[in-house]
C-alpha cells in the first residue's frame, strides 16, 4: 500500500472539493448591510471532511480489491462470510425459530403504529418477491410493476363497491385479474429485451394509472374509493386494532406462502428455464425451451403476487386512489429487489425491511431521505454489486454427491 | 431424413437463402462449406426455426417443420449447437447439461447419457461444478456439443465448432463428432469454415455461394475437386 501517494491523492481531492464548494459554503452575501461574510472556518471543515472521506473510501476500495484477488488466487471456491452463515444449518435453524416467534408475538407487544408499518413492509416483501421472479430470475426489467398492484387493489375495491364482495372472495379474483394483465402486457413485449422492455413496461404502468385517474365512471377518478371493508373473519365484528392485527397475520401467512412457492419455482423446470432465458435467448431456444411460454409465465406469475399484494393493500388502508400507484412505487419495488440482491429471497426480505422500515424510523431525517437513499444505492453498487444478500445458487451444489445432482 | 426443398430465407428485405435444396439421410455426416456470408449459418437457423424460411419446404422424417416453433423442432429430435458456443455462463457445467435435457422426462436415461458424455469429455466431468463462463474456449465448445447431445437428438446441427480454437482442440472435437456419429448413429450436419477438416470427417458435402448450393458431392471427390481446392482449401 503506497500510503504517501494515497494521502497525496486524498489531499488533492480535498483541495478540489474546497474549490468546488467555495462559492456556496464560504461566501455569504448579506443583502441588508451590503457586506460579504467570509466563512473561512467552513472551508476548513469541508477540506478536512472530504480529505478523510476520500481516504476512507480509497481504503475500503483497496481492501475490496485485495479480497477479490485473494479469492481468485485460491484454488477452492471460497464462500463469503454471508454465504457461510446462510448455509450453515446451525445458524439458520435457530434464526428461523427466533424469527417465527418474533413474528407471532410482535403485534401483541408493539403499538398499532408498529404493526401497521410492519404490515406495509410485509406487503412490499410480497411485491419484491413477485418482481424478483420477473427481474431476478427471468431477467426482464419491468418498470411498470405497480400496474398489477393497482389492478389487484382496484379489483377488490370495485368488486366491493358494485357487488359487495368480501376480501376472501376478491383475493383470488384480484390475483387472477393481475395475472391476466400480466399476460396482456407480456404478449406485445415478447420480442423486447433490456432497455426497450423497460420503456414499454414503464408506459404500461402509466397507462393503467392514467386510466384509473381519468375514467371517472369506472374508477371514481382521482378522488379514489373510500370505505373499503377490512377482511372479515367468519363474520366476527372486530375493532380497528384487532383487524389490523388480523391483517398483519394474513400478511405473515402470505409471505410464508410466497417464500414457499418462489423457492419451489426456483428449483423447478420452469425456474431453470427462466434462468436460462436470462442468460442466453438463442441457446435457450436451442435447448428446446418455449420462449413465449417462459416469458409469459414469468410476467403472469410476477403479476399474480402484485395483485394479491394490491388486494391486501386496499383492505389495509380502506381507501385507495391512483396516487398510490405512481411510477415511484415501481421504482421502490425495483430498488428493494436490486438492493436486497437479485434472485435471492432473503435478500429481497432484507431489502424491503431496509427501504420500508428505515424511512419510518428515521422520520427525523425525512428531508434527507432521497439523499440517503441515493447514497445507499451508490455505496452498494460499489461494494456489493450483487446486492446485500447475493443469490447463493452458484454454490449450493457443492454439497452432496455428484450422482445425486446428476439424477435430479 | 431431412429434406430442404427450395427454401428462401430473408433478413428484412435481404434474401439470404435463394432457393436451397438439400437432402440428408440417416446416419450421415454432412458438411456445408462456403465463404463468409454465403448463408451457411442461415441455413442452419432456418432448419431449427429461429429464422424461419419465407418459402419452400423443410421435411423432417417426411413431416413439414418449416412453420414450427424452435422448441417444437427440438422436441422432434433436431438439436443445434449455435455459432459461438452460447453456453449459459452463470450456470455450472452440470446445470448447462441439465438444460440440454430440458424436454426429457426419462430420468434414468438422462443419467446414463450424462455418464456417456463425461466419458466422451472427461474434462467436463472434472469441471462439473464450475460455471460455464470460467471454462476455456475449447471446453465451452465441448460443453455446447454435450448440451445438444443431452437432448438425445436424431439430427445434430453444428455451427462452426472449430471457431477460434487451437488446431489440437479442433482435432479432438472432430474426433468426438465422428465417434458420436458411429456409436450413437446420430446424423450430423456440420457447417464449417475449415473446409479441409470438415470434408475429411464428412461423408458428403455441399458447397454454398451467395445463398445458393453450387456443388454437392461425396466428401472425397469434393476434396479433390479443383474449384473447391482453389476456393476453399487454399491449395
Amino acid at each position: 500500500m503506497n500510503t504517501i501517494k494515497e494521502l497525496k491523492k486524498s489531499f488533492l481531492i480535498a483541495l478540489w472539493f474546497m474549490f468546488l464548494t467555495f462559492p456556496i459554503m464560504v461566501i455569504k452575501v448579506n443583502t441588508v448591510e451590503q457586506t460579504i461574510d467570509w466563512r473561512w472556518n467552513r472551508l476548513a471543515m469541508v477540506g478536512i471532511f472530504s480529505f478523510f472521506a476520500s481516504w476512507i473510501w480509497r481504503y475500503l476500495l483497496q481492501r475490496k480489491e485485495m479480497g477479490q484477488k485473494r479469492a481468485e488466487e485460491s484454488e477452492t471456491p471460497t464462500l463469503t462470510f454471508q454465504q457461510r452463515v446462510l448455509q450453515n444449518p446451525k445458524f439458520t435453524r435457530p434464526a428461523l425459530v427466533v424469527i417465527c416467534i418474533f413474528a407471532a408475538i410482535f403485534p401483541f407487544y408493539f403499538s398499532m403504529y408498529q404493526v401497521n408499518i410492519m404490515t406495509t413492509a410485509l406487503i412490499y416483501v410480497i411485491l419484491g418477491l413477485g418482481l424478483n421472479i420477473v427481474v431476478g430470475l427471468a431477467g426482464l426489467l419491468d418498470l411498470g410493476y405497480v400496474a398489477f398492484y393497482a389492478v389487484g387493489a382496484y379489483s377488490y375495491a370495485l368488486l366491493n363497491v358494485h357487488f359487495g364482495m368480501g376480501f376472501w372472495a376478491c383475493l383470488p379474483i384480484g390475483a387472477g385479474l393481475a395475472m391476466l394483465f400480466g399476460i396482456v402486457l407480456g404478449f406485445p413485449v415478447l420480442r423486447l429485451r433490456g432497455d426497450y422492455l423497460a420503456i414499454v413496461t414503464l408506459g404500461f404502468g402509466e397507462i393503467i394509472r392514467l386510466i384509473l385517474e381519468n375514467w371517472n365512471e369506472f374508477s371514481f377518478g382521482p378522488s379514489g374509493i373510500a370505505n373499503i371493508p377490512r377482511p372479515g373473519f367468519f363474520g366476527i365484528k372486530m375493532s380497528i386494532h384487532q383487524s389490523l392485527i388480523y391483517i398483519y397475520f394474513i400478511m405473515v401467512a402470505m409471505v410464508i406462502f410466497t417464500i414457499f412457492v418462489v423457492r419451489r419455482l426456483q428449483d423447478s423446470r420452469i425456474g431453470r428455464a427462466w434462468i436460462a432465458l436470462r442468460e442466453d435467448e438463442v441457446a435457450c431456444q436451442a435447448t428446446g425451451i418455449d420462449k413465449t411460454k417462459t416469458k409469459l409465465s414469468a410476467f403472469a406469475l410476477g403479476a399474480t403476487w402484485a395483485g394479491m399484494g394490491g388486494v391486501v393493500f386496499a383492505a389495509k388502508t380502506t381507501f385507495i386512489n391512483p396516487a398510490s400507484f405512481t411510477i415511484w412505487e415501481s421504482i421502490m419495488i425495483l430498488c428493494i429487489v436490486v438492493l436486497g440482491g437479485m434472485g435471492s429471497i432473503v435478500g429481497v426480505i432484507f431489502g424491503a425491511g431496509i427501504l420500508i422500515l428505515l424511512p419510518e424510523y428515521l422520520r427525523a431525517f425525512s428531508e434527507y431521505r432521497m439523499l440517503m437513499f441515493a447514497a445507499a444505492l451508490v455505496l452498494m453498487m460499489v461494494f456489493r454489486p450483487h446486492g446485500i444478500i447475493s443469490a447463493v445458487r452458484r454454490t449450493y451444489q457443492f454439497e452432496g454427491s455428484p450422482e445425486k445432482k446428476a439424477s435430479s | 431424413m431431412l429434406k430442404l426443398k427450395d427454401i428462401r430465407t430473408f433478413y428484412g428485405n435481404i434474401m439470404a437463402l435463394k432457393g436451397v435444396s438439400m437432402d440428408i439421410s440417416e446416419g450421415e455426416i454432412i458438411t456445408l462449406i462456403g465463404a463468409n456470408g454465403a448463408g451457411k449459418s442461415t441455413t442452419l437457423m432456418s432448419i431449427c426455426g429461429i429464422v424461419p424460411p419465407r418459402s419452400g419446404e423443410i421435411l423432417f422424417m417426411g413431416k413439414p417443420i418449416q412453420h414450427m416453433k424452435p422448441d417444437r423442432i427440438v422436441s422432434l429430435g433436431i438439436s443445434q449447437v449455435p455459432e459461438g458456443r452460447r453456453i449459459f455462463p452463470y450456470l455450472t457445467v452440470l446445470e448447462n447439461l441439465d438444460m440440454g435435457a430440458f424436454l426429457r422426462n426419462d430420468k434414468e436415461n438422462v443419467k446414463r447419457d450424462l455418464e456417456y458424455i463425461f466419458e466422451l469429455f472427461p474434462i467436463l466431468a472434472e469441471r462439473r461444478y464450475q460455471t460455464g463462463g470460467t471454462l476455456s474456449g475449447g471446453e465451452q465448445q465441448m460443453l455446447a456439443i454435450s448440451r445438444a447431445l443431452m437432448a438425445k437428438p436424431r439430427l445434430l446441427l453444428l455451427d462452426e465448432p472449430s471457431l477460434g480454437l487451437a488446431p489440437l482442440v479442433v482435432k479432438q472435437i472432430f474426433d468426438i463428432i465422428t465417434k458420436v456419429n458411429s456409436e450413437q448413429g446420430t446424423t450430423i450436419f456440420l457447417v464449417e469454415q475449415n473446409a479441409n477438416l470438415a470434408l475429411k470427417v464428412a461423408h458428403r458435402g455441399y458447397v454454398m455461394e451467395n445463398g445458393r448450393i453450387t456443388l454437392s458431392d461425396n466428401a472425397a471427390s469434393l476434396l479433390s475437386n479443383e474449384d473447391v481446392k482453389k476456393a476453399y482449401l487454399g491449395l
